[in-house]
């Protein structure tokens, strides 16, 4: 028997959760949480502030000493008489600590001694067993209501009756879909005399793709994400993929366990999918600090918290941050245990120091799946592009000779690659430079660091230090680019800040004084030293990174400058000429046609067998692209565009920042205090003692670990996500403490009822069933009608003895009024959006750039494709209790302020949905009565009563009256959005049933799920 | 979340950090204004914080340390340095050379305390004020060192100390909310450290103790204005029938939320006129621009950001926060800092200045200072006349003023080089621990629940500087 069952006795509902009379005393309901609040801090789990070796966290009964509890003789127990003794000095918990216990909490300590101070694990680390639903005098409609009823019969309760069919209807389709019903759904569930209409109707909302927008919400909430980086720059990073991906598992009905392993370690299955490592962006949704000047090991190891916590917070209902600094205060985890967690996610190829805008490494492409097809189509072309010119090879050497003898090399003008060339400077004879005087040219090279750019020349140094070509102020370490010799080594420098935000790289080889070389640099906009290219006479040269920390742009105002920048003293001494800048990324075989020296005439003009192999390149170059015969040189080019477009394609593709695991992984130490710079002692990857070990055989690495979480076995997996889904619907967990199922959360409601769901759930995993489940139970569909009695008795509605009422989520209120008005643009997936913001609300903090809003369908997009900056959320959304992304989040919270009144009457975003609502009604409905009642019907899913209809008719008459008075009023109402209202409806009736819908719109009925 | 009945229930137990009895908070007072009753030890019932965002230089302010003229350029002493961790943006620079204030600093006032000639008018309210010389912090990036001073902890999810105060107290306005945050942009360097909304967040505290930014483009609320088209007196009509409406269906629901939307919605449109009649400086008299300056006249300075928040004091809001940017001047310093001081300086002494003249000085504590200090070595290239600061997390200073705090006193000291505390160091919980002390509140009494744990602004820390009580 599990301690669960003992759960019989009566219990209360209020806030002190100890019974006082002589009921049954159940540890782990009763006594654990007193223990806990009130005497770990220093008799806890934690052995560091452990105060007289005493600990009240497990069984002390069989230690040698004393025993502070005698079972069933409280007045021979030392835990009670310390309790009790008035003596300050002996008093517990001593009165410093200023949490004493009240009488009933002594008096519940009293009765568990005294009925035998039975200790009992923690009843969340003890894995479920599958209760028997108990019997209930009242009809139930499948097994939650045995536990629901039963409990309620105990308390003298009674369940309310089932909710009316409208009200039930609108209940469902926003919880399952996140919009409300239509008229016509509603009429069609009302008439719906079949014996399974609800088990019909839940079908049909989970079949919709609405429920996975619905779902991912949350989930979102959850996995912290966001569409920029959050600290101090804020940048924009690209994580929409994975969000679609989340959508598109509810929607196919991922197996839980699988939609774990997938996020927690996709990338370690056998031959992931694109799919599969897709999900694990979800551990790269964290923030990322790339303000300048921190310390990356500082934040690598933020990050690696980050991914602990979030994971165990998401899956284990843990707070195992507590144990970053210290020993767990309440829970058996210790600071070892936490550090070991930590070593199962700090193994990623990343660094500290995020990407200032844009994805951090690292990151994969991720195609949608239109994408996949254009890709797949693109592939085919260029392989058949490759296939056809492949198939000319034969003929073309032929026809290059045929070519070659035709002409008169004389003749033949000369040639070399122009494409992307945007400045050419060609001087009859070389320009001197003499480290003083150097060229300007304002306009030339005006790159950033997205920009892909080449820079070719020709070179005879006579002193091998001094700038041969930049862009930036003309000082030393100056911002810009430039391209130096440094004791004869190429250097390529692309600098915003000289220290800790900049690019360098050299060769590796010096060039040599007093010889004519010929050079080129190349720079693919990839912001890192890899992209950087150095090629000395056709050859590409062995670069070494002096420093790989580019994050923000190098683009100045400044002049190109030829032979000068790093100041007076860093100017160039030698002979330059054949300067040229391209806008584009040179390939090898064109730096070598530009550095051969030849001209075509020279090479055409010697016999063919005595041309150098780069006069023969340079030579094939030339003929494809001027004067190959048509038949030729159109696979050619076709071929040359194939290769372009799809690499063009290709970069345009979306990325999504992805878990990765570096072949050896990293050390991981206990960090003393938490602190990324006071290593402890070395540790080795493992779950921790308090939970099951992991499965003989089982890796032990991440997708060990995921696979762990995943497993039936694991007390709290399951336990954890059932409740979840139930304070979807209910609003609040059976335990309420969604994100804390240890010793300091709040003991389940309905224990057996939880351990029920959990064993149910773990059977499949099937989410879409376990919703079913639940929206089908007569609990779930009673009214939410309640008394004062009832509301005095139990105002959380814990005990369940009515259904839940709240107040709408953030995005449905949002979502509900688009919805309404028929303004919601239905497009699954993509990039994120800006719909309507106040102006300045990004510049006002942040100093640099402003919100640029989207206009057409994308205002009209659900909440979910929002674009969301962590430092600004948007205010539509974030003034109603949603969580910040900053952080896990997994609550969920309402509140009611003057603010969401502001924003539900005031924001573009409800005034223009009201006034589109109007039109709407105005079109589909003849009179003024008709026309309020659908639009009442709208939003709360049923037709006004007698009295509420004369309310609305009282107000329009009023308002139309107000408006036909002044029509510039109602001209100024009708302007609000970006929806255009329809010219042939009269303006001053449209302005005022526009203030009606909003009225409506506001009613606390609207709002709220009823 | 939670329930009326359960806001109310946790309003008493919160309310046990106060040694005053408070009565049982009924229901319908959640709908009016939180009758709180700070404890008797209370000097203080407001705080406006005057954040100087992006860490003003102490050196060149206030710190004043006549030896280092001598030093100019000179390596900063290994045994002055100690190892201290740099940030990445002078970490790998080859020499920290000194270099000393080019401002004259002079004594000020009964107290004699030594001011940089950059602030004029914050020399001649001296006496009035009192400067902790010996503030340190952990941070040393502008995101977890503003977010700690703010929070208590350098990463972000905690409640701020705006929230924390009305959570605590509750307000005292039933027209406006309790904590409001006011945002000025330094004329300085404007690039630099933005700022969060996450600062004035509730974190883990219910979402109606967060901050309410009031801003000086577009509506000073967001949302605030009815749309165009629609007149007061529409409005007022609207939400009678709301009103009637809504208490239809409690009638037939029960739920006492309903009602008190309704109340929301009431405060919603009081707010349309409380706030409006407080943002609208055109009746202020000459005098108030004399004493504040011409920029108080312009919307979203810091100068009109400090009038409203004496004008916010006078209507009893809790806990007006103000931000500064501009203060990060890692380069050319000298230029930058005349700016961001002509910015606060005046309207900083005029903002004491006129809260004593009204007498509310008395019972609003006022703060000024940032998220840390600047290093003593340069940053760049140095001269006599130019030089840069990096970030320096080991010692700056704060003043403060008002209730409870005691005048004209000088707290603390730095070494030679103002780069280490000498004397009386003041932690970040520290300085918070005593702001809330002057609010009568015990900062390790005021806690929350969440995740387990009994969090506090102080987090575990935290000591009542008591030498700086009045």
């Amino acid at each position: 028997m599990t301690p669960l069952l003992l759960v019989l006795g009566a219990s209360l509902v209020g806030t002190d959760p100890a019974p006082a009379g002589a009921a049954k005393v159940d540890f782990n309901r009763d006594v654990r949480p007193i223990l806990a609040d009130h005497c770990y801090q220093c008799h806890g789990p934690d052995a560091q502030k452990r105060k007289g070796k005493l600990r009240l966290d497990l069984d002390p009964t069989g230690e040698k000493r004393d025993p502070v509890v005698v079972p069933g003789k409280p007045d021979q127990s030392e835990l009670i008489r310390r309790v009790t003794v008035h003596d300050a000095g002996e008093r517990m918990p001593p009165p410093k600590f200023a949490r004493p216990l009240s009488e009933t909490q002594i008096a519940t300590l009293t009765n568990w001694v005294r009925q035998g101070g039975t200790w009992a694990k923690h009843w969340a680390l003890i894995p479920p067993t599958r209760p028997d639903p108990p019997k209930t005098k009242f009809a139930t409609a499948n097994s939650i209501d045995a536990f629901v009823f039963a409990r309620l019969e105990r308390e003298g309760l009674a369940p309310s009756k089932a909710a009316d069919r409208a009200t039930l209807a609108r209940r469902m389709t926003l919880d399952l879909t996140g919009l409300p019903p239509t008229p016509a759904e509603v009429d069609a569930f009302v008439n719906d005399k079949s014996p399974d209409a609800v088990g019909a109707l839940a079908e049909r909302l989970l079949a919709s793709p609405r429920y996975g927008e619905r779902m991912a919400w949350k989930w979102l909430e959850a996995a912290r994400y966001a569409d920029t980086h959050g600290y101090q720059t804020d940048g924009e990073r690209e994580m929409w993929r994975w969000r679609d991906w989340v959508i598109e598992a509810y929607n196919r009905n991922l197996p839980f366990d699988r939609f774990t392993v997938e996020q927690l370690a996709g990338d370690l299955l056998p031959n992931p999918t694109l799919d599969q490592r897709i999900a694990t962006g979800f551990n790269r949704n964290h923030r990322g600090n790339s303000e300048g000047g921190i310390v990356p090991e500082e934040y690598a190891v933020e990050y690696v918290v980050d991914r602990v916590e979030t994971t165990a917070t998401v899956w284990l209902g843990l707070t195992l941050g507590c144990a970053r600094c210290h020993d767990h205060k309440f829970d058996p985890f210790s600071q070892r245990e936490f550090y070991q967690l930590y070593a199962y996610f700090n193994s990623i190829p990343e660094k500290g120091r995020a990407v200032k805008n844009g994805n951090s490494p690292p990151y994969i492409k991720a195609p949608t799946r239109d994408q996949q097809k254009l890709l797949a189509e693109s592939d085919a072309r260029l392989a058949g592009a490759e296939k056809e010119w492949s198939a000319l090879r034969p003929v073309l050497a032929g026809a290059e000779a045929k070519w070659a003898l035709s002409v008169k090399p004389a003749d033949v003008p000369e040639w070399s690659p122009t494409r992307g060339l945007l400045k050419h400077w060609q001087f009859a004879a070389p320009l001197a430079f003499d480290g003083d005087r150097f060229t300007t040219a304002a306009a030339a090279g005006d790159f950033g660091y997205d920009d892909r750019f080449s820079f070719a020349l020709r070179v005879k140094p006579r002193a091998l230090t001094g700038a041969l070509l930049s862009r930036g102020p003309d000082e030393p370490q100056a911002e810009g680019y430039a391209v130096e010799l440094v004791e004869g080594k190429v250097r390529v420098a692309l600098t915003r800040r000289w220290l800790d935000d900049a690019l360098r790289v050299e060769t590796v080889q010096p060039l040599v004084a007093d010889v004519a070389q010929h050079l080129a640099i190349t720079y693919d906009g990839s912001r890192a030293a890899a992209g950087v290219k150095v090629y000395v006479n056709g050859a590409e040269q062995k670069t070494k990174v002096l420093l790989d920390e580019l994050n923000q742009s190098f683009q100045t105002k400044e002049p190109f400058l030829l032979g000068a920048g790093g100041g007076k003293d860093n100017r160039f001494r030698g002979l330059m000429n054949d300067v040229r800048i391209f806008g584009r990324v040179l390939e090898a075989g064109e730096v070598g046609h530009l550095a051969e020296e030849a001209t075509i005439p020279q090479i055409l003009a010697k016999p063919a067998a005595e041309r150098t192999a780069s006069e023969r390149d340079k030579l094939r170059a030339c003929f494809l692209e001027r004067h190959a015969p048509p038949e030729v040189q159109k696979p050619y080019l076709a071929l040359r565009s194939a290769r372009e477009e799809r690499a063009k394609f290709w970069d345009a593709l979306p990325t999504v920042m992805v878990m990765e695991e570096l072949p050896k992984p990293r050390d991981a130490f206990v960090l003393l205090r938490g602190e990324y710079d006071k290593r402890g002692a070395k540790v080795e990857r493992a779950v921790p003692a308090a939970l099951p070990a992991l499965p003989k055989g089982a890796p032990n690495d991440r997708l060990g670990l995921a696979r762990w979480i995943a497993n039936p076995e694991n007390p709290l997996t399951a336990r954890v996500a059932v409740n979840r889904m139930w304070q979807l619907h209910f609003g609040r967990g059976l335990v309420r403490t969604s994100e804390d199922f240890g010793t300091q959360g709040e003991f389940p409601s309905h224990p057996e009822l939880l351990d029920w769901l959990a064993t149910e759930f773990a059977r499949d995993w099937d989410v879409k069933r376990l919703h079913k489940l639940i929206v089908t139970s007569a609990t779930y569909q009673q009214s939410s009608r309640v008394t004062d009695a009832l509301l005095e008795r139990d105002p959380e509605n814990k005990l369940l003895a009515r259904g839940p009422r709240q107040r709408l989520s953030a995005e449905m209120l949002r979502d509900q009024a688009l919805f309404a008005a028929g303004l919601l643009v239905e497009q699954r997936g993509g990039p994120s959006v800006k719909p309507y913001q106040p102006a300045g609300l990004w510049n006002e903090l942040t100093g640099t750039g402003d919100y640029k809003q989207d206009t057409g369908d994308a205002l009209y997009r659900r909440s979910l494709y929002t674009y969301w900056k962590r430092t600004v959320p948007p205010p539509t959304l974030g003034i109603f209790d949603t969580g910040m992304r900053e952080t896990c989040w997994v609550r969920e919270s309402r509140t009611n302020t003057p603010l969401h009144a502001l924003t539900l009457l005031n924001d573009p975003t409800f005034v223009e949905a009201a006034r589109v609502l109007a039109e709407r009604v105005m079109k589909e409905e003849p009179t003024p009565e008709l026309r309020l009642a659908r639009a009442f019907q709208l939003l709360t899913s049923r037709r006004p009563n007698a009295r509420e209809a004369q309310v609305l008719l009282a107000a329009y008459e009023r308002q139309h009256a107000a408006y036909a008075k002044n029509p510039d009023a109602a001209a100024k109402v009708l302007k609000v959005g970006e929806a255009k209202p329809d010219v042939k409806l009269n303006a001053a009736e449209l302005a005022a049933y526009a203030a009606v819908c909003s009225l409506i719109l506001n009613l606390d009925e609207s709002v709220t799920k009823e | 979340m939670p329930h009326p009945v359960h806001e109310a229930i946790a309003l008493q137990n919160r309310r046990a950090f106060l040694s005053a009895t408070v009565g049982t908070a009924a229901l319908a007072s959640l709908l009016r204004a939180d009758e709180a009753k700070p404890a008797p030890s209370a000097k203080a019932k407001r705080i406006i914080y005057l954040f100087q965002s992006g860490a003003p230089s102490q050196l060149d302010l206030f710190d004043y340390k006549p030896e280092l003229a001598k030093r100019f350029a000179e390596n900063l002493p290994d045994s002055v340095r100690k190892g201290q961790r740099l940030t990445g943006m002078t970490a790998t620079q080859e020499a920290f050379p000194v270099a000393p204030s080019k401002y004259a600093f002079a004594r000020h006032g009964k107290s004699s305390a030594w001011l940089s000639e950059l602030l004029p008018y914050t020399a001649a309210v001296a006496d009035d004020l009192c400067f902790i010389k010996s503030m340190h912090t952990e941070a040393i990036n502008h995101d977890p060192a503003i977010t700690f001073c703010q929070t208590g902890a350098q990463l972000a999810g905690r409640p701020s100390f705006g929230s924390w105060v009305s959570y605590g107290l509750g307000s005292e306005n039933k027209d406006l909310p309790a904590f409001v945050v006011l945002v000025s942009q330094g004329s300085g360097n404007p690039a630099d450290q933005p700022l969060y909304d996450r600062l004035w967040g509730s974190g883990f505290l219910p979402s109606r103790f967060q901050g309410v930014k009031f801003r000086s483009q577009g509506d000073p609320v967001l949302f605030l204005s009815n749309p165009e088209g629609v007149s007061a007196e529409d409005r007022r009509k609207l939400l009678d029938d709301l009103a009637k409406l809504n208490e239809m269906k409690r009638a037939e629901t029960g739920d006492p939320e309903t009602a008190t939307r309704t109340a929301q919605y009431e405060m919603a449109f009081r707010m349309q006129t409380s706030v409006p009649e407080l943002t609208d400086l055109s009746k202020e008299p000459a005098s108030t621009f004399k004493l504040y300056g011409e920029d108080a006249k312009k919307p979203g300075t810091f100068a009109a950001n400090c009038l409203l928040a004496r004008r916010l004091i006078e209507r009893d809001v809790r806990f007006v926060q103000l931000y500064h940017r501009g203060w990060d001047q890692h380069v050319n310093l000298p230029k930058q800092i005349e700016a961001q001081c002509a910015d606060t300086d005046r309207a900083s002494a005029a903002l004491v200045t006129d809260l004593k003249q009204r007498g509310l000085l008395k019972d609003t504590v006022v703060v000024w200072g940032g998220e840390f200090g600047r290093t003593v070595y340069c940053q760049g290239r140095l001269t006599k006349e130019n030089y840069g600061r990096d970030h320096h997390p080991r010692c700056f200073t704060v003043w403060a003023a008002g209730g409870g705090i005691k005048p004209g006193v000088t707290f603390g000291e730095t070494d030679d080089y103002g780069y280490n505390v000498a004397k009386d160091g003041v932690s970040i919980h520290d300085l918070n621990a005593t702001l809330l002390h002057c609010l009568g509140i015990d900062h390790e009494k005021l806690t929350y629940k969440f995740q387990g744990r009994h969090f506090r602004l102080t987090d575990v820390f935290g000591r009542v500087v008591t030498e700086v009580l009045a």
